[in-house]
């Protein structure tokens, strides 16, 4: 019998806290360029497949010198066994027995290397992200297949059963089959709404992350990481690489750079003049500016920009009060005109009361055009508490934070409120 | 009386192969993370002297010269043997207490703890009389 000497036993901790997941992903997108993109569920099952091997080999034998090449031969080998058994049992399917004869003649079909990884990548990210799916669907798959996270996971975050999520997911599978979606980056001339489309679901994912209105907080700070880190591949593609992309990484990292902030030890919301700004994680907001530099490179200004420049106005100012209130206000009027949606007039309406006081704040709220959309909102009454209790007209205030109350969804939200109420 | 003599070790038998339900990559890699450092545990301890993973393939032969070969079970079976650990500890209870301190029995694996028997004790008395 080989005894594992300890000295080629490598440590658990010197894996990556998040091999698993990072490979997964990688191995995903790699076996589905070399199955299509209607093998998805079988590329799935076969690199979860091939982890299970790893989990019963490693702690045996140690972990082998490059985890992540014992792991890609493993879900080869996994994937060939796999398709040689299916042409055992469909003997006459000439599509299969092609598929298989393919894979044996060339074991390694193509080079792995770095640039492989991201263009396999960005392929699965155009799949799961196609304008034929629906956005929750698009969500749903690109945390399982770009991203890792189990069926369970998903769920937690998103406050569903898992079952509703497996359902979505199979769902997802049979639309890609059915639509037989190729997995190519888009042509130059579909590229840039194809583009829009991945980023609009990517800020929605990362929103779902922020905004902690519902689910376990770890994993929604997790979909505001994955989202950052799905951006990022974009803003590093040639394909892809361009300002409007660098302006969302931009948004989306001044924005994760004060999750952890917003709320207190006891996990009550703070506001953004209550947030212990030291706390806040200036590598990141360092990151961001970088980025919102990059995005400056052409002419067109994207809603990304402006609302990467209102964040970081907020993000690299030292207090409440040194923040530029002005800058923040005329880049919400140029986000009035480039999307006109009741919300982006509420968040105006809170700039504009800081310079010019609450009844400018409130007579902003009356102007809004759809306003009435905005009352099933909670923040929308909250801001108008909020106004109203800054010119010490109480009762009005009192009604909307109950309103706003009842309207909101999480506890926090709902103690934030009530402590709003018990200070009128 | 027992005929055989034990040694000073101890066999670690693991049973139940059955990973594969959900388990997300990251909670695989953290029960992999567990595992492992229950073992680098064995090894700083000085005790672990051998561990061999098994495949969860194989056959079952059975009958006068093997008459019968068959798949056997050994996939996604609570009972198969995924592997064992070889300790070198000569008391059973303290076999025991590592194998109680093994992080996959969460996950409903089992851990046979056998003694390694040496010589039986009759061959043994015979040795040490002729000695």
């Amino acid at each position: 019998m080989s005894e594992p000497a300890s000295e080629t036993v490598r440590q658990a901790g010197e894996i990556a806290g998040d091999l698993f997941r990072r490979e997964s992903a990688r191995l995903v997108a790699m076996l589905v360029g070399q199955f299509g993109t209607h093998r998805l569920q079988l590329a799935e099952d076969v690199v979860q497949e091939a982890l299970v091997r790893a989990l019963q080999t490693w702690p045996y034998r140690g972990v082998p010198d490059n985890p992540a090449a014992w792991l890609t031969q493993a879900a080869r080998n996994l994937a060939l066994d796999h398709l040689r058994r299916e042409q055992n049992w469909n003997q006459k399917q000439d599509g299969i027995a092609f598929e298989h004869e393919r894979w044996a003649a060339s074991p390694s079909p193509r080079e792995e290397n770095a640039d492989t990884f991201t263009d396999d990548t960005l392929r699965l990210m155009f799949v799961c992200f196609h304008p034929q799916l629906s956005t929750e669907v698009q969500i749903a798959l690109a945390l399982r297949t770009l991203c890792g996270l189990s069926p369970a996971e998903i769920a937690a975050a998103f406050l569903t059963t898992e079952a509703a999520i497996a359902k979505r997911l199979v769902r997802a599978r049979q639309r890609i089959r059915e639509l037989a979606l190729p997995f190519v980056v888009p042509t130059p001339d579909e590229l840039p709404a194809r583009l829009d489309g991945v980023l609009a679901t990517l800020y929605l994912l990362f929103n779902e992350g922020y905004r902690a209105s519902s689910g376990d907080r770890l994993v929604r700070e997790e979909l505001c990481h994955e989202a950052i880190r799905l951006a990022l591949l974009l803003a590093a593609h040639p394909a892809t690489r361009q300002p409007r992309v660098h302006a969302l990484v931009a948004l989306m990292l001044f924005n994760a750079a004060r999750l952890g902030a917003r709320t207190d030890d006891a996990g009550q919301l703070l506001r953004l003049h209550e947030q212990d700004r030291s706390s806040w994680n200036h590598a990141m907001i360092a990151r961001g500016a970088h980025y919102l530099a990059l995005a400056s490179s052409g002419d067109a200004v994207s809603e990304y920009h402006l609302q990467a420049g209102i964040a970081g106005c907020h993000s690299t100012a030292t207090n409440e009060s040194s923040t530029d209130w002005p800058r923040i206000l005329d880049l919400y009027d140029k986000l009035v005109r480039l999307n006109p949606s009741p919300i982006v007039a509420l968040n105006r309406s809170v700039a504009l009361a800081r310079i010019r006081g609450p009844a400018a704040g409130l007579a902003a709220l009356d102007a809004i055009p759809s306003r009435g959309t905005l009352n099933g909102y909670s923040l929308y009454h909250a801001v108008r508490g909020t106004f109203h209790a800054e010119l010490g007209q109480k009762n009005e205030a009192i009604q909307h934070f109950r309103r706003a109350e009842n309207l909101a969804s999480l506890p926090s939200e709902r103690d934030f409120l009530s402590r709003r109420i018990r200070e009128c | 009386m027992n005929p055989q003599i034990a040694t000073d070790e101890h066999l670690l038998l693991i049973r139940g192969t059955h990973w594969n339900q959900g388990l997300s990559p990251a909670e695989l890699q953290r029960v992999m993370t567990d595992f492992y450092a229950w073992v680098d545990g064995l090894m700083q301890g000085g005790v672990h002297r051998g561990a061999q993973p098994l495949v969860e393939e194989g056959k079952l032969v059975t009958g006068a010269r093997g008459a019968s070969v068959t798949d056997g079970v050994f996939a996604e079976s609570k009972e198969a043997i995924a592997g064992y650990f070889r300790l070198g500890v000569a008391s059973l209870d303290e076999a025991v207490k590592l194998a109680q301190a093994c992080p996959i029995l969460a996950y409903g694996a089992q851990i046979e703890v056998r003694p390694v028997a040496d010589l039986c004790r009759p061959m043994a008395e015979v040795k040490r009389h002729g000695a």
